[in-house]
């Protein structure tokens, strides 16, 4: 045994002859990626991520497999090197097939892991369902309630029967805590003495604050209104989400140090150069709160509102008087909203205009059913040509009746007018909810986009301002859904963090593996009706404000909860090869082809085993026979064709397992799961 | 009188057993004719091949040779009346294919009866394990190889003393001698050839070696798809045995070596000699990890000698001649001679061994004859999976293992495919990483995934759904799988690609571009179409129409259907016309 | 025990273990021996071996998938080996391929149902010079052409009928 000096990454590093490259590097806590390679077995050299340029030699080096030599020189990163691994990945994960997340998750604007919180509501573990769900967004309880739950669209289970009713497994989550009196909150780090103000207290801003606040910084959150909650409160109506729940999420964020400053408009009671001078960074949030014109004669009459501008005032407690029959044009969720809180206020007819037809309309489908079970008509295929008064005030409404014509860009037909047909109705108040506009009055000097909103960066949220951001509805493509501003101002506020600490990275989606699945890929699975939510009869419910929704028993949320196929990866958090592919810049899809023989396996004792994630590491075969000393497992076939098989067909072998776990334990990917053996 | 009937694989495909049996049924008792058998001379093309010997001179190389003329032979022979035989006689020209050869690890295949073990020793046979045993110690021995220059002949090109060198200098009591008979490069058959027709050649240069290392076991490890070698192989070692040539104290020495026959069971990686070691050890032939190298650990992680057969079929030679006079032969860096196995669509096809530095030109043309039909040479494949496609342009280039690494194919084990222009170039490089995909053992990524992926690139450049980009994909992928893959069939497996893109990008770009295979060998991308003017309206395309594509009525010209015709090319084959046209 | 239907006689294989289970490193040629014996490796033959040679099922069967000699289904009476060796390809190893399947109406691995043929292709024979080259048994048949290679399996079809 003699001792080696070697040079790694310039760094002067000591080893005794015998070891290798990778184990000195290892000792010295300098990272050489490797996929194959495990302390306690023979070297293997298979996955080829361990590659290290060595000064001298014309070839890469296995690092797992190299002894060292007195005087290396080795470059565990150098260009030749990175290229090398980015293949070795880009062939791996193109020979991959498996799900890193499932679809839920994926096609949340927030990227909440809904799969585990799911799971965790299964497991009857409201706590850390609330804890999963907060590590995306702070206020389960208020968008369980009112998100339009892009991860139900894409929950696979609608390919058995129906999708998963995550949103209100979420609800169930918040509330049941918020029942319980008990709060999740984080961790919040040491004051950095940074300070970060926050221009907006709606979902963004409340979002951006809560995890601000929770990296240490000094937050302070400027709201135009008399309270938080931005749209939450003041565009979503009481029957849908009490403004009790939202006060309630509101106070949590509040609690961690948050502070919060009501009634303060920018450019009137503070000017925005003061804020900035204020704080070391500062947040826009200021949402899109003008309402879109019709742009039809007549709209100028009193009795015409903004849909937003109509439900803002219900809100603050302003209801103005809608007289008994009320239009309300368009066919989104804010039109939904509009129509419902007329009928609650008691107009007698309610008619929603919009010129396509139930089919293209943008609103949630359970809204349009609630609203028409409230007694709502809907005037499909018309469109307002104009807005006829008497003495200044709505009296007619006059209808261009429509027709379906070609798709547009979107897929969906647009409507094109029927000549000369025409429809007149009477109507004492004309709602417009047919669009939201930010208006960025007193944000002097930020960008606008040609729409007229606020321009930040795609990766960084950062405006045209150096310490400037913007997120939410306010910026670039305009009004959207609460979650997709949850998500940006989710993200804005980590790259802020980074910006404070001197290390500004934009923000850039992970790389995951997915795969396609259809229904005949569950073929087999007996069906489960969703949970259905327990509502108020819409006789009662027109007549008040009042929750419509009762809530889900917890021994129906339960069920509800264990129909998750689980299609994201149980080793996404510790999958090295997810870990790899997102340290290289990898586009396997170019090399995208067949794939090996793949499936999933019964179990051996109490693993399941899935050979699509499975990347041939012999590891597991490896340690069963060299540490276990059982040699169950085994590699089958040769080539691209080898699979990793255990003698399942011979019920001595499941016997011989000793039920160890070292394969699973050591699996560099989720090919292996222990399951319960029950 | 002797008759001699070369029953190599090759002669006995042909019909040599046949030939043999009716040969034997003519001959009588009180004929003073003795029949013999030899291996393959390497005149493939001409089997099956008998000779005639008189007082141990050649009289007579009869080619061709059908059973129904065994007659004939035989009573020519007896009346010694060779002459009436002149029809079925060698011409002048093809004796030029042997001629023009210099034969040392061939020099007794064809010749001598390869069961035989006293005519061997006959010709000079164990005369150099002798030497070895009783002139030289293991170090001259050495030193006598290092003067030759010998390198490896199984690819490689490693400088033989070097590895039996380090073998002998391991430390450890038990050390293996390893024969590397597992002939997997499609296209290669020379150790199959010494095998079958100079099994003892092989035997003692493997002894030769054994005692330079200092090796108590040897061990042959034989393609299973050879059975005619491993059958002839094992009577060898017995009649050594029992000559004393195998065994303990051999020769009266205090050498002593066993030695047996291991039979491969079909995998081509197992010719890196990690995977063989791996397999001889009973276990799925998957590389190891280098080093440690196998003269350090190798067989039973005992330290382990492997050399190709080929290699130790020029080991006697060398011994009783000397390293100098081999060391005369060839060039600055490769010395000796060199077996090609020549094939493809070659006029004279079989196995050619000549000195390092000729050109190929000169074997292609010269020896071989040049291209049948006198077609065009559009290039020559050496070193099969692993080696390259060499163009016409070089063809001057020589024998030698840097000049031919030069052009990006290899020496290799000797395979030599000559092709004209009715091969495709992407087809073959197609051809190639299906080979490498299939034979690719599954353990390194590069290996596994990547020659799978390149292989799926090439089949959709020739069935026509090739992208843009996709020559450029498959370089990096190539050169990717060069610097990753673990062992030797990976890290070559590119290189078929690599040298035709080099030399025949254009006709990549043609099938991604144009959807044209220039050579119009890939299926997909021809259109079958009939000429009015040259039908004649027989019919017999449409007979024989398997997609029942072809439509028209007798004595008028007929038609193809573009929908229906699945390009097989039989009304092609049928038509007397030379009517039908392929684009 | 092993659960699969395979019911072989399992004394055949005897003699080649009691000669070669304390070998070590005899794995390929107990499995090539019991090929020999049973024609291919019955899953119970398989089991069996691993049990005497004191190794694992998934040892074995890693070692039987491996190389291609080995069969883990019976074949039929005449195994053709279709040689893909370079020579044989460029001189149209393909077409002879493709018109035997087309004859048997199986497909390159399978085996005709009355259990008389089964293809293979496979790598070099080392009859290059003769390619393209077909082995049937012992048998070597070079020069082959679709027509020839037919007229081959008819003549065994034919043989076969007659008896």
């Amino acid at each position: 045994m003699s001792e080696i000096k070697l040079k790694i990454n310039g760094k002067q590093l000591t080893g005794t002859s015998g070891e290798t490259i990778l184990q000195i590097a290892l000792k010295n806590g300098i990272e050489i990626p490797n996929l194959c390679y495990a302390q306690n077995l023979k070297t293997y050299g298979a996955c080829g991520m361990c590659v290290v340029e060595a000064e001298g030699s014309p070839k890469l080096l296995r690092a797992c497999s190299t002894l060292a030599k007195d005087g290396m020189v080795i470059d565990t990163e150098s260009e030749r090197v990175v290229k090398a691994r980015k293949i070795a990945l880009e062939l791996l994960m193109s020979d991959h097939k498996g799900d890193c997340k499932g679809p839920c998750s994926l096609n949340c604007p927030a990227g909440t892991d809904c799969q585990a919180y799911v799971k965790a509501i299964a497991n009857a573990d409201e706590y850390e369902a609330v804890r999963i769900i907060k590590e995306k967004l702070p206020l389960p309880a208020s968008i369980g309630r009112v998100c339009p739950h892009p991860c139900e669209s894409a929950c696979r289970r609608r390919l058995v029967e129906e999708p998963i009713s995550i949103a209100y497994i979420k609800m169930y989550a918040g509330d049941a805590l918020l029942n319980a009196n008990k709060h999740y909150l984080p961790p919040i780090a040491a004051d950095t003495g940074k300070s970060v103000g926050i221009i907006g207290g709606g979902p963004a801003g409340l979002t951006a604050a809560y995890f601000l606040r929770s990296f240490g910084h000094d937050v302070t959150i400027y709201e135009a209104m008399p309270k938080m909650g931005g749209m939450l409160r003041y565009g979503i109506p009481e029957y849908r989400l009490p403004k009790k729940i939202l006060d309630a999420e509101i106070a949590e964020i509040a609690s961690m140090g948050v502070k919060m400053k009501n009634d303060v408009k920018i450019g009137a009671d503070i000017s925005f150069s003061d804020v900035k001078k204020k704080h070391d960074a500062v947040l826009v949030t200021i949402g899109a709160w003008s309402s879109t014109k019709i742009g039809v004669e007549g709209e100028n009459l009193k009795g015409v509102l903004g849909g937003i501008d109509f439900l803002r005032e219900v809100s603050l407690g302003n209801a103005p008087d809608i007289g008994k029959n009320v239009a309300v044009v368009g066919g989104g969720n804010t039109a939904m909203d509009a129509c419902r809180t007329a009928v609650r206020l008691g107009a007698e007819n309610v008619y929603v205009i919009y010129r396509r037809t139930q089919k293209e309309m943008p609103a949630e489908e359970i809204e349009y059913e609630e609203a028409l079970e409230e007694g709502v008509t809907f005037k499909f295929l018309t469109n307002p040509a104009e807005i006829i008064g008497e003495n200044g005030n709505v009296k007619k409404i006059k209808l261009q009746i429509m027709q379906l014509g070609e798709p547009d860009a979107s897929g969906r037909r647009s409507p094109v007018p029927v000549e000369g047909k025409f429809e007149y109705l009477d109507v004492d108040t004309v709602i417009a909810a047919i669009g939201q506009k930010v208006d960025p009055k007193g944000f002097d000097g930020l960008e606008l986009n040609r729409k007229g909103i606020i321009s930040a960066d795609e990766a960084t949220f950062r405006t045209s301002e150096e310490k400037v951001f913007a997120a939410g509805d306010a910026t670039n493509k305009g009004a959207g859904i609460a979650i997709e501003a949850i998500g940006e101002a989710n993200k804005a506020a980590y790259v802020i963090d980074g910006y404070l600490n001197g290390n500004l990275i934009g923000y850039k989606p992970a790389y995951v593996s997915e795969t396609e699945v259809t229904e005949k890929d569950f073929a087999d699975r007996p069906k489960q009706a969703r949970v259905k939510m327990p509502q108020r009869s819409a006789e009662e419910r027109r007549k008040d404000f009042k929750e419509i929704n009762l809530g889900i028993s917890k021994e129906d949320i339960i069920k509800e909860a264990k129909r998750c196929l689980e299609c994201g990866c149980h080793d996404y958090g510790d999958c090295k090869l997810i870990k790899y592919a997102n340290m290289y810049d990898i586009h396997p899809e170019r090399l995208k082809g067949e794939h090996h023989p793949g499936f999933v396996e019964e179990r051996l004792i109490s693993i399941e085993r899935n050979q699509n994630k499975c990347i041939l590491c012999g590891q597991c075969v490896r340690v069963c026979a060299e540490v276990a000393k059982q040699g169950i497992l085994g590699l089958v076939d040769r080539g691209f064709k080898t699979v990793i098989k255990p003698e399942f067909n011979d019920p001595e072998t499941i016997k011989v397992c000793a039920d160890c776990h070292k394969c699973a334990d050591l699996c560099p990917t989720g090919a292996l799961k222990i399951i319960n053996n029950n | 009188m002797k008759i001699v009937v070369g029953q190599g694989s090759c002669g006995l495909a042909a019909g040599a057993g046949k030939v043999y049996d009716a040969i034997k049924q003519n001959i009588k008792q009180n004929d003073s004719i003795e029949l013999k058998v030899t291996g393959c001379i390497g005149m493939c093309y001409l089997e099956p091949i008998v000779d005639i010997y008189d007082n141990g001179e050649l009289k007579a190389r009869l080619v061709k040779v059908d059973a129904k003329d065994a007659e004939r032979i035989v009573s020519a022979v007896r009346e010694n009346e060779l002459n009436q035989l002149d029809d079925i006689k060698i011409t002048a020209d093809d004796e030029g294919f042997l001629n023009q050869q210099t034969r040392i690890a061939l020099r007794n295949c064809g010749i001598i009866d390869p069961t035989d073990i006293n005519d061997y020793i006959a010709n000079g046979g164990y005369g150099a394990l002798k030497k070895a045993l009783k002139e030289m110690n293991p170090e001259s021995v050495i030193e006598e190889i290092k003067i030759s220059g010998l390198a490896g002949r199984g690819g490689a090109g490693f400088p033989t003393w070097f590895k039996w060198d380090a073998a002998r200098k391991s430390k450890g009591e038990t050390k293996y001698l390893i024969c590397n008979a597992d002939e997997g490069d499609p296209g290669a058959f020379m150790d199959r050839a010494v095998i079958e027709s100079d099994p003892h050649n092989l035997i003692e240069g493997m002894l030769i070696a054994a005692y330079a290392i200092g090796a108590g076991e040897a061990i042959v490890y034989v393609r299973a798809e050879y059975p005619l070698a491993i059958v002839r192989l094992e009577e060898a070692m017995k009649q050594a045995r029992e000559a004393g040539l195998l065994g303990k104290n051999i020769m009266g020495s205090s050498f002593s070596c066993e030695m047996r026959i291991k039979a491969g069971a079909g995998a081509f990686v197992c010719g890196e000699e990690t995977a063989l070691i791996e397999s001889l050890e009973g276990k799925r032939g998957m590389p190891r990890l280098k080093p440690p190298f196998p003269a350090e650990c190798g067989y039973n992680d005992k330290p382990s000698n492997i050399n190709n057969v080929e290699t130790f079929a020029n080991v006697a030679w060398i011994i009783t001649n000397g390293g100098e006079k081999f060391a005369a032969m060839g060039t600055e860096n490769s010395k000796g001679t060199k077996v090609f196995a020549l094939t493809g669509k070659i006029k004279r096809g079989g196995l050619v061994e000549i000195p390092m530095g000729e050109t190929l030109r000169n074997v292609i043309f010269n020896i071989g004859g040049g291209i049948r039909g006198d077609a065009k040479v559009k290039a020559v494949q050496m070193g099969g999976p692993s080696g390259g496609c060499i163009p016409e342009s070089l063809l001057d280039t020589v024998i030698d293992y840097k000049a031919l690494s030069a052009t990006g194919a290899i020496m290799g084990s000797g395979g030599m495919v000559v092709m004209d222009t009715s091969t495709c170039m992407v087809g073959m490089a197609k051809f190639f990483l299906d080979f490498t995909a299939k034979e690719s053992c599954g353990k390194c990524v590069h290996c596994r995934i990547g020659t799978k992926r390149m292989l799926e690139i090439l089949s959709r450049i020739v069935s026509g759904k090739g992208k843009e980009g996709d020559i450029e994909l498959l370089e990096e992928l190539c050169y990717a799988i060069k610097d990753g893959a673990l062992c030797g069939l990976g890290q070559t497996a590119p290189n078929p690609v690599l040298t035709t893109i080099r030399y025949f990008k254009d006709e990549y770009i043609k099938h991604i571009n144009e959807k044209k295979c220039p050579a119009k060998e890939c299926a997909e991308l021809l259109t079958y179409t009939i000429d009015e003017a040259s039908c004649k309206g027989c019919g017999l395309c449409a007979k024989k129409c398997p997609a029942k594509a072809i439509t028209g009525e007798i004595k008028k010209p007929f038609e193809i259907d573009p929908e229906k015709c699945i390009r097989c090319g039989q009304c092609k084959i049928a038509c007397r016309f030379g009517a039908v046209r392929v684009e | 025990m092993c659960e699969c239907h395979e019911k072989s006689d399992l004394s055949l294989i005897e003699e080649t273990l009691n000669k070669y289970q304390d070998v070590s490193g005899s794995l390929i040629t107990i499995l090539q021996h019991a090929q020999d014996i049973y024609g291919y490796l019955p899953t119970d033959v398989i089991y069996h071996i691993a049990k005497r040679t004191n190794s694992t099922p998934a040892n074995v069967m890693g070692v039987a998938t491996f190389y291609t000699q080995f069969r883990l289904k019976p074949v039929g009476k005449y195994l053709i080996l279709l040689c893909k060796g370079t020579a044989c390809h460029v001189n149209g190893a393909d077409r002879i391929l493709g018109s035997l399947c087309e004859e048997l109406k199986i497909k390159d691995g399978e085996t005709t149902e009355d259990g008389l043929f089964s293809i293979k292709s496979v790598a070099c024979l080392g009859c290059c010079s003769l390619s393209p080259v077909m082995m049937i048994g012992d048998e070597t048949y070079g020069s082959l052409t679709p027509e020839k290679a037919i007229g081959i399996i008819n003549e065994l079809k034919a043989k076969e009928a007659a008896k």
